[in-house]
């Protein structure tokens, strides 16, 4: 039993990981919680539903557009609507509530477009796992956690070794010195926008892969990425990634001995303690929140 | 003409809810949106204790109160010592948990199922059991909350709160307890929003939890901005017209199919829109 | 020592604070004395504003204790601190922006009886009471500080002297005995300078309050200060008269200037 709770809680802890690390490089490059996060991965695997079942272009064409059209989506709602508001001094709480507004609009309109439906886009049969240590894994899951490893390190490459990657990083920890610097804020804003969203998008397609979608698959998953992004530390990308593959291995240890049904409430209970007691979480420096 | 009723009755629900978010989010600047849990737990209190107990609705709407504001202490006394992006988070968990409550707890709440055949209520021999007697209750109930709203909101412990709001730090360092301001602010608003949601359940005869959401509380919320945060009579129109317009939508002859759909882009859009042109609201605070 | 009634105000003894491995203060002793302006001067990053917020109650030291009129105050929360009698002023201007100059001074008040839920609803009597008594005081200290124009302009409003003016009404309201101003002249014009300066004075020679200011423009310490504090590097340096300490430390007197 064991082995097999340890092998879905990977599965899910990589999708979460994903999930949180776009969310945590926006949150960190411009210091609120882009909750419309949770819709532009939803549209991540509706792109692919459009491309692949509806269009009929190839899977290994149809999917990377999906990213990107995902991607496009995460950079649209930057440059449309938080560039503007934060052109005019507004408040993180302002921005928080554009973005809950986006996310309901984006929400919708997948719902009007495709409909509540279960929708699919998987691309072989449904089959019984191969054996792997005690625990059975299908392809797909071996695909989901082999394609989020790999993303994940991608991004990290890309934040070490890259000229954008640096500068988000920079941004990350110390706005004003970054700004004087000469770095653009507002250019790396965007550059964490598109990255994140790519990774939201890649994300869904791969859960969409194994267990479907339908249009209201954002929330929880956005739920699960902020509790990662908290319990891993806010403003440590490493830190989100670890935080997801915890959270994705607790909450299936935990749903060995609650029922199912509870997993958000067990979720969000994690999330609770950390806020309360830890809210650097585990790897998050401590922040020193009000500057007097 | 029932269906014009209805409506306004809707309103008058929605009037309290708006009312009391607004206390807490609107001049103490505590943005929640766990707004609607304590609306289902008022609902589930009164329809729960009217089921089993056959308990007069008076007594039922004061122990939703009551239980209302028990369970608010539970989640203000933590999350009140959050900063304000963190606090919204907090917010969103104790929504989520309460929700997973009322939703798998089936043996006490019958969870997806609902409870269904709430009786109607008999105040002091009063029968409420047609639009207009609901009308009348609904109203009276409303105007009561807006009336005890507007006693805080105009009184020097408001002050204190729309002090909160703009420099809590500040308010610290004149002599506030803002810890005590916030708790009893976000009990006293919890303990409102649950009038609304024992009218609700006595209304409607039926509740199930999917009327207690997120959404829900996104909802409740936009109401308030659109109105204007530390506004109370923009509260009213803003719940008019966030009530209203929809309705309006349908009777433009938009399918049931898509109505649903179209009404939650109209309030992400009012969301959005608002933020970015006016953020103040429709009428924004009064001077 | 304590003389008829105690002189001394508040006693800081051994105060020590470090932030990320940097030591801002460094076992910092020293009292205050009622009824004397102190001047606590200084360059950037000497915990001048650090040794403030100690006091206040919004940071704790690492180690040492500090007596307000014989109390302890370590560990107990800014608000209770402030209602012990100590008011400050912050070094970034803190209003409450959007409220009216009258309500940023309603809110100072430290008597209110409005301010509680249950007194709200049931002695009504009592709450406008306090509220009508609260009123013409407030009236009265802008009138002091002559911002009588402004009464119901919203606290953003003003320009920045007036601001300031406004803040120090503020403490004034408050009603304690102990003023920690932070930077209470710098970025004014000279008239306001005037204003503020003769305000400080009057405070102590009429009202025997105690004030502890931080400053860096010299003329304005070298006028309205008894005694001059001189803080480098999280520890005092220099303490005595103006012109004791100009004296002792006159180049770096230079680079403060």
């Amino acid at each position: 039993m064991l082995p097999q709770l340890l092998i879905n809680g990977l599965i899910a802890g990589s999708v979460f990981s994903l999930i949180a690390i776009g969310f945590g490089l926006i949150y960190t490059t411009t210091r609120f919680f882009h909750f419309a996060h949770g819709a532009v991965y939803t549209s991540g695997a509706y792109f692919a539903y459009l491309f692949y079942i509806i269009l009929h272009i190839p899977a290994y064409l149809a999917f990377p557009l999906a990213v990107v059209g995902a991607s496009a989506l995460g950079a649209g709602m930057e440059l449309c609507v938080y560039r503007p508001l934060r052109r005019k001094n507004a408040t993180p709480m302002v921005l928080l509530i554009a973005s809950l507004g986006l996310f309901v609009i984006l929400q919708n309109l997948i719902s009007l477009f495709f409909g509540d439906d279960i929708k699919s886009i998987r691309t072989a049969p449904v089959e019984v796992g191969l054996p792997f240590l005690g625990a059975r894994i299908t392809p797909i899951q071996i695909t989901i956690i082999v394609v989020s490893v790999i993303l994940i390190i991608a991004t990290a490459l890309i934040l070490k070794f890259t000229r954008m990657g640096k500068a988000l990083r920079a941004v990350a920890s110390n706005p004003q010195l970054a700004k004087v610097s000469g770095i653009e804020p507002n250019r790396t804003i965007l550059f964490a926008f598109i990255l994140g969203s790519a990774l939201a998008g890649a994300s869904a397609i791969l859960i969409a892969l194994d267990i479907d979608m339908t249009p209201t698959m954002g929330f929880p998953a956005l739920m699960m990425g902020v509790v990662a992004v908290i319990v891993g530390g806010v403003g440590n990308i490493a830190g989100a990634a670890a935080g997801g593959f915890l959270l994705g291995i607790a909450l299936h240890l935990g749903v060995w001995q609650i029922s199912s049904k509870w997993q958000y409430a067990i979720a969000f209970g994690i999330l609770l303690v950390f806020l309360l007691f830890r809210p650097q979480g585990f790897f998050g420096k401590r922040v020193r929140r009000v500057s007097l | 003409m029932n269906y014009l009723l209805h409506i306004i009755i809707f309103i008058e629900i929605y009037i309290i809810a708006a009312v009391s978010l607004n206390l807490i989010s609107g001049y103490t600047g505590l943005i929640s949106v766990a707004h609607a849990a304590f609306y289902g737990i008022g609902a589930y209190i009164v329809a729960l204790l009217a089921l089993h107990f056959h308990t007069p609705f008076m007594l039922n709407l004061v122990l939703a109160i009551i239980g209302a504001v028990a369970l608010a202490t539970v989640v203000a006394l933590p999350s009140l010592r959050l900063t304000e992006d963190y606090f919204i988070i907090a917010t969103f968990a104790f929504q989520v948990i309460i929700y997973s409550v009322m939703n798998n707890w089936v043996s006490f709440t019958s969870g997806p199922l609902g409870l269904p055949g709430i009786p109607q209520p008999v105040i002091f021999g009063w029968v409420v059991d047609n639009h207009i007697s609901f009308l009348v209750l609904g109203g009276i109930l409303a105007i009561l909350a807006y009336l005890f709203s507007w006693r805080i909101a105009n009184s020097p412990y408001g002050r204190v709160l729309k002090g909160v709001r703009e420099d809590e730090i500040l308010a610290e360092a004149l002599g506030k307890n803002t810890m005590r301001f916030k708790v009893t602010v976000f009990l006293v608003g919890s303990g409102l929003v649950a009038i609304a949601g024992s009218l609700y359940a006595v209304y409607i005869t039926f509740i199930d939890p999917s009327s207690f959401t997120i959404d829900e509380s996104i909802f409740m919320l936009s109401i308030v901005i659109v109105g204007g945060m530390g506004n109370l009579w923009g509260s009213v129109l803003g719940a008019v017209l966030l009530v209203s317009i929809p309705e309006i939508l349908r009777f433009l002859g938009m399918p049931n199919s898509i109505a649903a759909n179209m009404r939650q882009i109209l309030y992400g859009l009012l969301l959005v829109l608002f933020m970015v042109f006016r953020p103040r609201g429709m009428i924004g605070e009064k001077r | 020592m304590g003389r008829k009634g105690n002189s001394s105000m508040l006693t800081i003894s051994h105060i020590s604070k470090t932030f990320d491995g940097i030591k801002a203060l460094n076992d910092v002793s020293l009292t205050l004395e009622r009824g004397k302006v102190t001047a606590l001067i200084g360059p950037n990053g000497a915990g001048k504003t650090t040794l403030f917020n100690i006091i206040n109650g919004f940071i704790k030291p690492d180690g040492g204790r500090i007596t307000y009129l014989g109390k302890a105050i370590i560990g107990q929360p800014p608000y209770i601190i402030a209602r012990r009698g100590i008011a400050r002023t912050f070094q970034v201007l803190r209003l409450f922006e959007s409220l009216s100059v009258l309500d940023n001074l309603l809110l100072s008040f430290r008597e209110n009886r409005g301010e509680a839920l249950f007194r709200l609803y049931f002695s009504p009597c009592s709450v406008l009471n306090t509220e009508e008594k609260n009123r013409t005081k407030a009236l009265e200290l802008i009138q002091l500080v002559g911002l009588t124009a402004k009464v119901s302009e919203p606290a953003k409003e003003l320009s920045y002297g007036q601001q300031k003016l406004l803040s120090l009404a503020m403490c004034l309201a408050m009603g304690g005995d102990l003023l920690l101003l932070d930077e209470p002249v710098a970025g004014v014009d000279p008239e306001m300078f005037r204003r503020i300066l003769s305000l400080i004075e009057a405070l102590c020679r009429d009202e025997s309050k105690t004030v502890c200011f931080i400053e860096h423009h010299m003329g304005a310490v070298a006028e309205v200060a008894d005694r001059v504090i001189f803080m480098d590097d999280g520890k005092i340096i220099d303490d005595g008269t103006y012109q004791q300490v100009a004296k002792s430390q006159s180049s770096l007197r230079a680079y403060i200037r």
